[in-house]
């Protein structure tokens, strides 16, 4: 249904997460110009255009995450694809500067932002670049972007997965799912902090709870004990440790299992407890930290989620948030944390846009749209 | 369970010959300053009915408790929590020995006896927490001290040795021991000393151990105590708290690891969840942040520093309240997270960091804690483990968080003993076997 009647927002259409470490930034790109209004464009929105669909890195750190990219997209009556951007929070002030530069205020362009960051660099847009943020509860914004972006589908493929047999590491395989019949649903949004939702519907939603452990937690920490800059470096390292000789098991504790109370002499009894021993700190090495800080900050969320789950008598728990980018470890280890301890009641699902639906919530906002087929 | 006052040969209730609980101090002849000025509570102790002919345990009526002499278990009498970070080993020291008692007795008993109560420290390692010796106690009818001692695990090799050197094993003692290491131990202390254990599950003992304490603890020292004003400073005072009708209970264990256990009644309670970012996690954390050997020191430095330098608060990321969703600017949103930018991790403290991790091991156990008093629907938590001991700030953190985040509904409660409660459920074991 084309909504030819409505009244458009003028390009460009943006919608931007200013997150506590990365801003997420998704850009439609419009392919259905026709020569007319080609010839009326503005200049700077031309420029604006080209800068971001001729790149795939800006600056020092922005990158556009060209495998994420959803083409020939209709979203409000016009053909396009979805661009999907990210920086670190830190280069917020350049990013500002850049808007500034390229005169984006003369655009009249409203731009949807959501995040802690909305609220905190709102003043920041306005006195460094003249621009008036309209601002979104992140919640909100997360939500609706998921669900439309589960709708839309990923270029033809599914947009949700999940891991079969997660127990097994020789048989466990990655298989499409689609999150029809969603509701309810336990979403755990894990960014630097965590969040964790009840979703009734689209609109009705509660914050069950949250923890303070999270990416950022898993960064910082690393960062300290191994002496990485990049949750890049941080994710290589924990691929190659181990995590067993920092962390004190139950069979540490028991000499086997803690049978009473079901608890496998291989599950983790206290992370890092080996760490109090002189003799065992010298014996790890940095990967072994790294990927004993990974799995410490992975169980907890894990197991928390599953407390949630079992309150709020849930099935799905579906896990997003940019700490799960390029991280099979977490995903895999949550599948299995879920199915393990819930003996198979509970199963856990995840998307491949992970961490940008905040910003498509933020877009989405803009066009108050409803997609076309 | 119905007492009827008169003792009988296989009787194991432990009422007639224990120090009488609060239910029977207004029958009792005892006297004052032994007992706990508290109404009768039947909950807390398996206690039997106050009658006339209650006894009391001065030495000249022993003689009636010689009939429990076949059940009584020889000297010494010990229990043992060997624990992932530490063993904890409560003492019964025998105060109404008779003339004739002291002859017979054999000297590796009495070395042992001599050894253990004229030392506060034994070895590098091993303590004796004084001020939590609890004097004249009575345990199956004998009077004495009971005495709580700890060492690091990791120093139970030259406890072995220690126990081979003293001919512990021609004592033909039951040794009754929990916690993990009575099973990963248990042929080890059979080969190097020849000692037999008695094992026990760790939750179990945790349970008889904490109900049997509160019970028994002398007046002017309340066992159990909250705080009041958990956050200021200058107004935050340790108030006590009657643990009568404790049931239903939600009881923190914060050892190496943790474990959570709702309990319903004295012999029915279930493990409900546990987290594996303990005491253990806060010691070996700081030992590789900030080259500390011990608690005590790590502890130290938390004191000094400053968390919210480490951590990412709620107002770094919003530049104040979330408010939609109630959360203050103060709060973290992530634990550490300002260590991911080069420039903050070369102005933090090792104190910082110490700090941080001890309130974020701290906030998470609350948090969890918080999450499972909710479901169960209970609204006392009971917080015990040596990760509390001499850690006036967690407590604090805990109590606070507690009381906040649930708008008052949640209280949290502490327990002098901390960390002895599987020790002391074991050698009650040993005394009346269940």
């Amino acid at each position: 249904m084309k909504l030819i009647s409505e009244k458009k927002p003028a390009f460009p259409w943006f919608g931007m997460d200013i997150g506590g470490t990365l801003v997420k930034l998704v850009y439609f790109e419009p392919v259905d110009i026709t020569a007319e209004e080609e010839q009326e464009e503005v200049e700077n929105l031309k420029s604006i255009r080209r800068y971001l669909t001729s790149n795939v890195a800006y600056g020092k750190t922005g990158v556009r995450d060209v495998h994420l990219e959803l083409r020939n997209l209709t979203m409000f009556g016009r053909t396009g694809n979805l661009h999907f951007i990210r920086f670190p929070t830190q280069a917020m002030p350049r990013f500002i500067q850049m808007g500034r530069d390229k005169n984006f205020s003369s655009l009249h362009t409203t731009l949807c932002a959501t995040g802690g960051g909305a609220y905190k660099f709102e003043n920041d847009f306005r006195t460094m670049a003249d621009l008036e943020l309209l601002k979104l509860d992140e919640l909100d914004c997360l939500i609706r972007g998921l669900l439309y972006v589960d709708r839309v589908g990923f270029n033809g493929h599914p947009e949700c997965y999940y891991f079969q047999n997660p127990s097994d590491t020789q048989s466990c395989v990655k298989k499409p799912c689609t999150l029809d019949n969603p509701f309810p649903m336990l979403l755990v949004n894990i960014g630097s902090g965590v969040s964790i939702l009840t979703v009734y519907s689209e609109n009705n939603y509660k914050r069950v709870t949250g923890t303070s452990l999270g990416g950022g937690t898993f960064l910082g920490l690393c960062c300290l004990l191994t002496g990485c800059e990049t949750f890049e470096e941080a994710l290589e390292m924990a691929s190659k440790g181990d995590s067993t000789n920092v962390d004190k098991l139950v069979k540490d504790i028991y000499g086997g299992d803690y049978e009473r109370f079901g608890l496998q002499g291989s599950a983790v009894a206290s992370s890092f407890g080996h760490m109090m021993s002189k003799e065992k700190r010298d014996s790890i090495s940095k990967e072994d930290l790294a990927r004993a800080t990974l799995v410490t900050i992975t169980n907890n969320i894990g197991s928390i989620a599953r407390m949630c789950a079992v309150n709020e008598k849930i099935e799905r728990v579906v896990f997003v948030g940019n700490f799960l980018r390029i991280n099979t470890v977490s995903t895999k280890l949550l599948a299995y944390a879920m199915d393990f301890w819930s003996k198979g009641q509970l199963r856990a699902l995840f998307l491949e846009h992970e961490g940008y639906f905040g910003a498509v919530g933020a877009l989405m906002e803009l066009l108050k749209t409803t997609e076309d087929p | 369970m119905a007492f009827n006052g008169h003792q009988r040969e296989d009787d194991n209730s432990i009422d007639e010959d224990e120090t009488p609980s609060k239910q029977l101090r207004s029958n009792n002849e005892t006297p004052p300053g032994h007992f706990r000025n508290e109404p009768n509570n039947e909950a807390a102790a398996p206690a039997g009915r106050a009658t006339s002919d209650r006894r009391t345990s001065n030495s000249t009526t022993r003689h009636r408790h010689d009939s429990m002499k076949k059940t009584r278990p020889p000297f010494p009498w010990f229990g043992m929590d060997i624990g992932g970070t530490l063993v904890k080993l409560v003492y019964f020291e025998p105060k109404d020995i008779t003339a004739e008692e002291e002859q017979e007795e054999v000297e590796n008993l009495k070395s042992i006896r001599r050894y253990l109560t004229s030392n506060t420290a034994y070895g590098k390692t091993g303590i004796r927490d004084v001020h939590l010796e609890l004097q004249d106690l009575t345990l199956c009818g004998r009077t004495g001290n009971l005495h709580f001692i700890r060492f690091p695990t990791h120093d139970l090799p030259a406890f072995l040795q220690m126990g081979r050197n003293k001919h512990f094993s021609s004592l033909h003692t039951t040794l009754c021991a929990t916690g993990g290491g009575a099973y990963k131990f248990e042929s080890d202390f059979r080969t190097m000393a020849d000692l037999q254990l008695h094992k026990l599950d760790e939750l179990d003992c945790l349970i008889r151990g904490v109900l049997y304490i509160d019970s028994v603890v002398s007046s002017g020292l309340s066992e159990c105590y909250y705080f009041e004003n958990p956050t200021d400073p200058d107004r935050c005072i340790q108030k006590p708290y009657t643990l009568e009708n404790p049931y239903p209970l939600l009881l923190v264990n914060i050892g190496s690891g943790v474990s959570i256990l709702a309990v319903y009644s004295k012999n029915n309670y279930k493990r409900v969840t546990g987290t594996s970012l303990g005491g253990g996690t806060f010691l070996g954390l700081c030992c590789l942040l900030t080259g500390c050997s011990t608690f005590e020191e790590a502890l130290e430095m938390a004191s000094q520093g400053e968390s919210t330098r480490v951590d990412k608060l709620v107002r770094d990321i919003y530049g104040g309240d979330y408010e939609r969703f109630g959360l203050p600017g103060w709060a973290v949103a992530s634990s550490f997270g300002n260590m991911m930018s080069k420039e903050k991790r070369e102005s933090v403290s090792k104190e910082d960091l110490a700090r941080a991790t001890l309130v974020t091991i701290t906030n998470n156990i609350g948090s969890i804690t918080r999450m499972c008093a909710l479901n169960e629907n209970i609204e006392r938590v009971v917080f015990v483990g040596n990760f509390l001991r001499v850690n006036t700030l967690s407590m604090k953190l805990l109590a606070y968080a507690m009381e906040y985040w649930s708008k008052g509904q949640l209280k949290a409660l502490f327990l002098r003993h901390e960390g002895y409660f599987g020790a002391v459920g074991a050698l009650l074991e040993l005394l009346h076997p269940s």
